[in-house]
């Protein structure tokens, strides 16, 4: 089980790593050369190790709907935005403001869809982020 | 607020925003990962995602920012990210679950964040996080625990 915590925070630091990785290019190139490098490396890695363990192709991918197909357009401006962000106002409020967004668009999405969840948790926690927003956002030294 | 940049105003929005994005992202590649197999999911956004990125450079032709070129290892950010994915899915598999690997996920990142800030780590900007970055990061992550545990979020 610690094991599988550790994988699991490790995952998490990896993101950072990611982000601080491809902001440390993008200060010699540009977000988007970065975002671009990022992907392809990702592509090569990806189909490497996917070669090795086979099944790449397995299931029946093509039963998805079309907009699936659309998430690496969406990563492109994700990871530029990171690369672009995190020289200027930091590593944390990089990661806390995205975390934060990530969160109540995620409620929003589940409002939308009709997922089942607590409203009273839903409500909860937007107030306590957009609190920690407030508080960034007065920050004298943002 | 007097003196702030309004600039960052813009970073403010930019970064909520990418969190909005990242949303997208993942019930895009979550749809498809439902269908095919994780390695499927992860790669076709990453080719799509070589050739937008492409094409953005080639329309958009950003300046480079320095004429000296970056290390060597600057340009492995996408085998981290790629990396992230398999352990994600290695470890929502287990009692752990989705909630639990999402909620260890974003303790790693926030606290690696912290530490990258701390020590300028791989030559950006040194910062000392201050007393209400503190505050904040506390009220969003417990915000985000309350959403990820009872909020019915997946």
């Amino acid at each position: 089980m610690l094991g599988f915590i550790a994988m699991a925070v490790i995952a998490g630091m990896l993101v950072g790593l990611s982000r601080q990785i491809n902001g440390r290019l993008a200060l010699s190139t540009s977000a988007m050369e970065s975002s671009f490098w990022n992907h392809i490396v990702g592509l090569v890695f990806i189909t490497a190790v996917a070669l090795m363990t086979g099944g790449l192709f397995a299931g029946d991918p093509w039963a998805a709907p079309w907009w699936a197909w659309l998430g690496g357009p969406i990563g492109v401006i994700f990871i530029a935005a990171g690369s672009w962000l995190i020289p200027r106002i930091g590593a944390a409020r990089t990661a806390m403001l995205i975390i934060a967004g990530q969160m109540v668009s995620g409620v929003v999405l589940d409002l939308v869809m009709g997922a089942p969840g607590s409203g009273i948790a839903r409500a909860a926690g937007v107030a306590l982020i957009f609190a920690g927003l407030w508080i960034a956002r007065t920050d004298e030294n943002a | 607020m007097p003196g702030a940049p309004s600039s960052s105003w813009i970073s403010f929005l930019a970064a909520f925003g990418a969190g909005g994005l990242l949303t997208l992202m993942i019930l895009f590649n979550g749809t498809l990962a439902m269908h095919g197999s994780l390695f499927f999911s992860s790669w076709v956004p990453h080719l799509t995602g070589t050739f937008a990125a492409l094409g953005l450079l080639l329309v958009l032709r950003p300046p480079r920012a320095a004429s000296v070129r970056p290390p060597l290892w600057a340009y492995l950010g996408g085998v981290s990210g790629a990396v992230t994915v398999m352990l994600t899915s290695a470890a929502m598999n287990t009692a752990l679950a989705l909630s639990g690997t999402i909620a260890l996920g974003l303790a790693g990142q926030v606290l690696f964040s912290l530490f990258a800030d701390m020590r300028g780590f791989l030559g950006l900007p040194q910062r000392n996080p201050t007393r209400r970055d503190f505050i904040s990061i506390l009220l969003i992550m417990a915000g985000s625990l309350i959403i990820i545990f009872y909020g019915g979020v997946t």
